[in-house]
């Protein structure tokens, strides 16, 4: 493959190694940045927007119905049984935490990494955790049954003097996702404090600039400020990096700390840790693809920004492959009867459907992220990642349910079919999520400017091109013949 | 873009000149200014840009903050809060034994003490750095300008404030405008720092009113008597599709749940029909008279009355020394009064009626065996206690003639 | 052809030199005596020679770990079209392409497969099921079928790293960085396949009726560990020596020390991710591993392991200055180097079922010494003839100036 001589300020997914490519597409100075992203929240929103809004507030009153239902009938509206006791409602949970996850990989990790193409998305991708961990955090507060007294899970002085159990890990799992949602949600709003002040600055109305000027606290910039918050910042990335790691972890314990074939696997926390980002990642994909169609971003959320997210989908898809492989190996390598017939179960018993849409989803798909060109057309790598949350969703599916309703005894075994509320339940999480997600992009800044300005300072594309002394200053070539 | 003419913020009464703000070109221009402005030896002053300018640090000689240091320590203290809150509260406080793993499962606790270090030390650098920020601060200086509303878009801002030692108004601006500043303006402050708005104040005031309602209703409700139960929001299984005693229902043509007791059922309460035989009491004494006829079959049912229900106290030779009573010796247990020996003369010269009253009321640490024995089987382990007392003080003579030889064997 | 612009790196800075080639030659020698004088002390244990197989495999597998970790890295770098790693990136190149004394040091461990491995013995297998069943893949031919196979794949992808690496040092085409791109991401699968079942196969099979399928994954975390070591320890070296003064920077060690922080971490997490979930099911099939890791004087070794690889480096190497002060940084590395050294020892000699004796140590260390004599002496003919720096990758530049905020 040669070096090509497209100029890479249209298509910065070209790939010379002589020079770096720009992160900002189309004009890049501070003042039209600041334009692009502040317009979205101050100009009147698109009528679509009101739509899209209507379809999933009308979900969401659908989902916060049925859960009121649940409530008030009891957990068997579900068609959760005996020995099925976990279905929809922790495949939904896990489903939810996985997603989530790509918006802390992306702030916090890539930042550690200095991948400053990370500032375009990571405002988008963080509001995404933050809502994805409210949708999971609903579930397991539902499943309890009695959700009423679900304040007993907390170590406070009761008069029945007694305390949790904390050598379970379903405990674990509320520390670990509270952890989680409190620090995302820091760190989300502490990063929009600078642009939360942008608008404030911009606002037109008395209102706006109350709001915002509330929220962003009376930030103005001041370097010694910004130097306590750069700090702050690195420090959370550098808190946030392990907290992604062990949520998702916590989160496996649920299921590896037992013995029933099929749970009970050491490779748990770092597969699912791998398949929660592959499955973040994918949401981001499908998210920000057409938002950036929809809200102009095009110039910010540029073709190379969405092609590194198709690599890390496809990288992580592949540990995901691997962890497969590798159970699938042992369960024959420990020659124990019941792993064996765990697995055969899984691609031969009744839900042998899911577990193929599921490898074929998983493994089979994102290979064609290989290909260039589905990597960097948009819409092709939107069905892609379509493919992929599907496939990571019958993923925690089939491990669920095929354990449960076929462990050791098989005359404790067991089908479970879904009813009604259970569906509706997963349709109306996606109703919260957009929901929430569309009410972020209208009225808090989508994307962090403050971090793209500053990422592109390095390159020279300052207010008036003035170079920066330290940056390192691409290089004019000659191709070699 | 130089501007020489005065500035166009003109000081009105009750106002003070809190500094000069110049505005540079770009981030290069103001790090060098910086570096000259630092160099001078100011002390109150400040950089202003939309995002943070690479260099300005060493430029301006900021001394890295001490944020870094408080996040370690707690979350240190994150860890060792986990730690010893799960020790106490699963090992020693209320120990709970959970699948055969130890009380103390320092393995298990690992995970909920690195999620509370995670917590609190991210919580440290939240509030540390909005805290060392003084943020929120709604109001400064600088936003009297209306120029510096582009520092958050794509503004760079230098202001020097007055209070500083080395400002002065004519040479400071003099200064900043030959470092390159293309505009310099006057920041204004109120001469007096206004208080809190009154409305804030009365806001207040009936915040913490209200906010006591709450524990001062706690308390009443605690110290008083109440007629009525307390209120009961969560029915839980209080009212169950069942049918209850005494209630209504729909199977029985009657219209009652409950059918009606047999005809002949008496209460518990009611006096026994042949008081005689029931009590063992004539008019409030005990009888003297055996009230039913003596037989053998009555003994022997006696005997084998006594032997479940008495000898485990009394003994079987009717002693005193049973398996509970000797245990309970050896014991020492404490409110246990021991079983006399029914050969005293006390208990001998007992009429039979305290005899069936002792088995039927109970006396000091011997339950009663009215629930266990009915009249008649009381009557008869009285006969065969008199057949007892009876073997124990026994004469030569009392011995059948073909029998004595046994004993000389 | 029109050179790239180049960084001014003088050439005795950028390569090894004569007098170090020479003084690398001794270590030749140095390394065949001290194996030989550890092979008459294991023939002194007198126990068939299984401590000192185990611990030839114990040491063999430490080597092969470090020169993975650099098998690891170099694909990582380019896929990720790493900037600041490029003026080390030579020295772990190197270390990859290794493979060939490792494949010579790896050959009493395919003699000694009778002593090392139970399934070995046709008998034992015959009279247990469970290795019965295993013996489709739990078999001598197989086995060392499969080790040959993990060595020359990796002795290929090396040699391939390393020389195309080299070959753009005279060409300067920009086009090799695009093609070692492009074959950083198979090499990575092909790489994390055969590792795993190399860490299957010649640590996890010691004890054949146990498993976990994290195994794999645990060995690659301390291969990283090892090689985020090596690399500091090597550069500074160099450095003391001479070369590359102007070349690796504070700015790099600070991103190795960070680097190296984050893969002891996550050691620490993969360690005992495995050890919580076997601990927590408490199934005998699977804690037996542990038990015997646990008790007869190993359990000290397992907390001299927690303390010492997961909870003093990690404070350690937390501040900054640690990590840019290139002494401190040496100080962590060698002591992170002996640790995973230690971790591989607790993961191997517990299957011996002797405690360690002085003879014992006195062999372990020997081996230690002097198979590193000989990777080292292997990397150094390695090196001679090439720069120590890919001179002409059109990221050197961006190298050499980057810096840390």
């Amino acid at each position: 493959m040669n070096t090509l001589a497209a100029p890479l300020e249209h298509d910065n997914t070209q790939n010379d190694p002589t020079r770096r490519p720009v992160l900002v597409t189309g004009p890049c100075d501070l003042a039209s940045i600041t334009e692009t992203v502040s317009r979205i929240v101050e100009q009147p929103a698109p009528r679509a927007w009101y739509l899209a809004l209507m379809v999933c507030g009308l979900g969401t009153l659908v989902f916060f119905g049925l859960v009121a239902y649940l409530i008030s009938t009891g957990i068997g509206v579900w068609g959760n049984n005996s020995p099925v006791f976990w279905a929809f409602d922790i495949v939904n949970f896990v489903f939810w935490i996985g997603i989530g996850h790509a918006g802390t990989l992306i702030s916090a990790i890539l930042f550690l990494f200095r991948q400053k193409w990370r500032t375009s998305i990571n405002r988008a991708a963080e509001a995404m955790t933050l809502f994805a961990v409210i949708c999971a955090g609903l579930f397991p507060a539902i499943h309890v049954g009695r959700i009423w007294v679900i304040y007993w899970l907390a170590p406070y002085p009761n008069q029945m003097a007694i305390w949790p159990n904390f050598r379970s890990p379903l405990l674990w799992d509320v520390f670990a996702v509270s952890t989680y949602g409190t620090v995302s949600a820091m760190f989300w709003y502490l990063g929009m404090i600078p642009d939360l002040a942008t608008l404030r600055d911009r606002a037109t109305t008395p209102l706006r600039q109350a709001v915002y000027g509330a929220l962003a606290l009376g930030w103005r910039g001041s370097a010694r400020q910004w130097h306590r918050y750069e700090r702050a910042y690195l420090l959370l990335a550098a808190l946030a990096t392990p907290l992604v790691l062990s949520v998702h972890s916590v989160v496996s314990f649920d299921f590896a700390t037992s013995v029933i074939p099929g749970w009970h696997t050491t490779i748990f926390p770092p597969y699912f840790v791998a398949g929660a980002i592959f499955s973040g990642f994918a949401m981001v994909v499908t998210l920000m693809v057409p938002a950036r169609a929809f809200f102009g971003l095009k110039d910010l959320v540029t073709p190379r920004h969405l092609e590194n997210m198709c690599k890390i989908i496809l990288a992580t898809g592949c540990m995901v492959g691997y962890a497969y492989g590798v159970e699938f190996f042992t369960a024959w390598y420990s020659g124990n009867g019941y792993e064996r017939f765990a697995f055969a179960n899984r691609a031969l018993g009744p839900y042998a459907w899911a577990y193929w849409l599921m490898l074929g989803c998983n493994v089979l798909a994102p290979q064609l992220y290989w290909f260039k060109r589905w990597r960097t057309s948009p819409w092709r790598m939107v069905l892609v990642a379509v493919l992929v949350n599907v496939g990571m969703w019958f993923e925690r599916f089939v491990i669920i349910v095929t354990s449960l309703s076929r462990d050791f005894l098989p005359s404790s075994w067991g089908f479970f079919k879904p009813t009604w509320v259970d569906l509706g339940m997963l349709a109306g999480s996606f109703a919260l999520f957009l929901t929430l997600f569309l009410l972020f992009c209208r009225y808090l800044p989508m994307v962090a400017m403050a971090e793209v300005k500053a990422a592109i300072d390095g390159a020279g594309h300052g207010r008036v091109g003035s170079p920066s002394a330290r940056a390192p200053v691409p290089r004019e070539v000659q191709a070699t013949p | 873009m130089n501007n020489h003419e005065p500035t166009p913020n003109t000081p009105l009464p009750g106002v003070r000149v809190a500094g000069l703000l110049a505005e540079f070109d770009g981030p290069e221009p103001l790090r060098l200014a910086a570096e000259r402005v630092r160099d001078l030896g100011y002390v109150h002053w400040d950089v202003y840009s939309p995002y943070p300018v690479h260099g300005i640090e060493r430029a301006m000689g900021i001394r890295p903050t001490v944020l870094p240091w408080l996040v370690l320590l707690f979350g240190v203290a994150g860890c060792a809060a986990a730690i010893l809150m799960q020790w106490w509260m699963n090992a020693r406080d209320y120990p709970v034994l959970v699948s055969g793993k130890p009380l103390w499962s320092l393995p298990a606790n690992i995970p909920i003490a690195f999620e509370l270090v995670i917590l609190f030390a991210a919580a440290a650098a939240f509030i540390g750095v909005l805290g060392l920020n003084r943020l929120p601060q709604f109001w400064h200086p600088v936003f009297s300008s209306p120029r510096f509303r582009r520092a958050t878009t794509d503004g760079f801002f230098l202001g020097i404030e007055a209070q500083d030692p080395r400002f002065h108004e004519t040479s400071t601006r003099e200064l900043l405008e030959s470092l390159g500043a293309t505009t310099v303006e006057t920041c204004f402050a109120p001469a007096t720092r206004p208080g809190l708005p009154a409305w804030v104040r009365w806001a207040g005031v009936i915040g913490v009113l209200v906010a006591l309602v709450p524990p001062l209703w706690i308390a009443r409700a605690r110290a008083i008597r109440a007629d009525r139960p307390r209120v009961h929001p969560i029915q839980d299984m209080d009212f169950q599709p069942r049918y209850v005693a005494q209630g209504p229902g729909p199977l029985f043509a009657d219209g009652r749940a409950m059918r009606p007791p047999v005809p002949g059922t008496i209460p518990r309460s009611q006096p026994p029909a042949d008081s005689l035989l029931e009590t063992g009491l004539d008019n409030g004494k005990p009888i003297t008279h055996f009230p039913l006829p003596v037989s053998q079959a009555l003994m022997v049912r006696g005997k084998e009355r006594y032997e479940i229900y008495c000898a485990v106290c009394h003994g079987l030779a009717g002693d005193g020394r049973g398996p509970v009573a000797i245990r309970a010796l050896e014991r020492a247990e404490p409110g246990w009064v021991a079983p006399r020996s029914l050969h005293v003369d006390a208990v001998r010269q007992q009429p039979v009626g305290q005899l069936f009253q002792t088995i039927t009321r109970g006396l000091n640490t011997m339950p009663s065996y009215a629930a266990q024995l009915t009249p008649e089987d009381r009557w008869a382990v009285v006969l065969y206690i008199r057949a007892l007392q009876r073997s124990q003080n026994a004469r030569l003579d009392d011995i059948p003639r073909d029998k004595r030889a046994l004993l000389e064997r | 052809m029109q050179p790239n612009a180049v960084a001014d790196l003088p050439q005795d800075q950028i390569t090894l030199g004569e007098p170090l080639a020479q003084r690398a030659g001794m270590l030749w020698t140095a390394g065949a005596l001290a194996l030989s004088a550890a092979a008459v002390f294991g023939w002194l244990h007198a126990d068939g020679m299984q401590w000192f197989l185990h611990s030839w495999l114990l040491n063999v597998t430490f080597y092969v770990s470090l020169s993975l970790g650099a098998l690891w890295l170099v694909p990582i770098l380019h896929l990720t079209r790493a900037g600041w790693a490029v003026a080390v990136r030579r020295l772990a190149e190197v270390m990859g392409a290794n493979f060939g004394v490792l494949a010579i040091l790896f050959v009493p461990v395919l003699l000694g497969i009778d002593t090392l491995y139970e399934w070995a013995d046709p008998l034992a297998v015959q009279n247990d099921p469970l290795l019965s069943h295993k013996a489709p893949y739990l078999n001598v031919p197989f086995f060392v079928l499969r080790a040959i196979l993990y060595l020359a794949v990796w002795w290929c992808l090396g040699r391939y790293l390393l020389v195309r690496s080299t070959e753009q040092d005279s060409s300067g085409d920009p086009n090799v960085t695009l093609r070692l791109e492009r074959a950083s991401a198979p090499a990575l699968v092909i790489l994390a396949l055969t590792a795993t079942f190399a860490a299957f196969d010649w640590i996890m099979a010691l004890e054949a009726r146990w498993y976990s399928t994290i195994f794999g994954v645990y060995y690659f975390s301390g291969a990283m560990v090892g090689v985020l070591a090596v690399l500091p320890l090597a550069a500074l070296g160099l450095q003391q020596a001479g070369r590359l003064r102007g070349a690796i920077t504070v700015e790099h060690y600070h991103d190795l020390g960070k680097l190296l922080f984050a893969f002891v971490v996550f050691w620490g997490y993969i360690a005992f991710s495995q050890f919580l979930l076997i601990w927590y099911g408490n199934i005998p099939e699977e804690t037996q591993w542990y038990r015997r890791r646990l008790s007869d004087g190993w359990e000290s070794l397992a907390l001299v392991l927690l303390a010492g690889h997961l909870v003093i480096p990690f404070f350690g190497l937390l501040s900054r200055r640690a990590k840019r002060r290139a002494g401190i940084l040496a100080f962590w590395s060698a002591w992170l180097l002996a640790m995973h050294w230690l971790d591989l020892y607790w993961l191997v000699m517990p299957a011996v079922e002797q405690p360690v004796s002085v003879l014992g140590a006195m062999i372990d260390v020997l081996l230690a010494v002097g198979m590193a004599a000989l990777y080292l002496a292997a990397a150094a003919r390695i090196a001679a003839t090439r720069c120590l720096v890919p001179r002409r990758d059109p990221r050197l530049v961006e190298s050499l100036v980057f810096e840390n905020t």
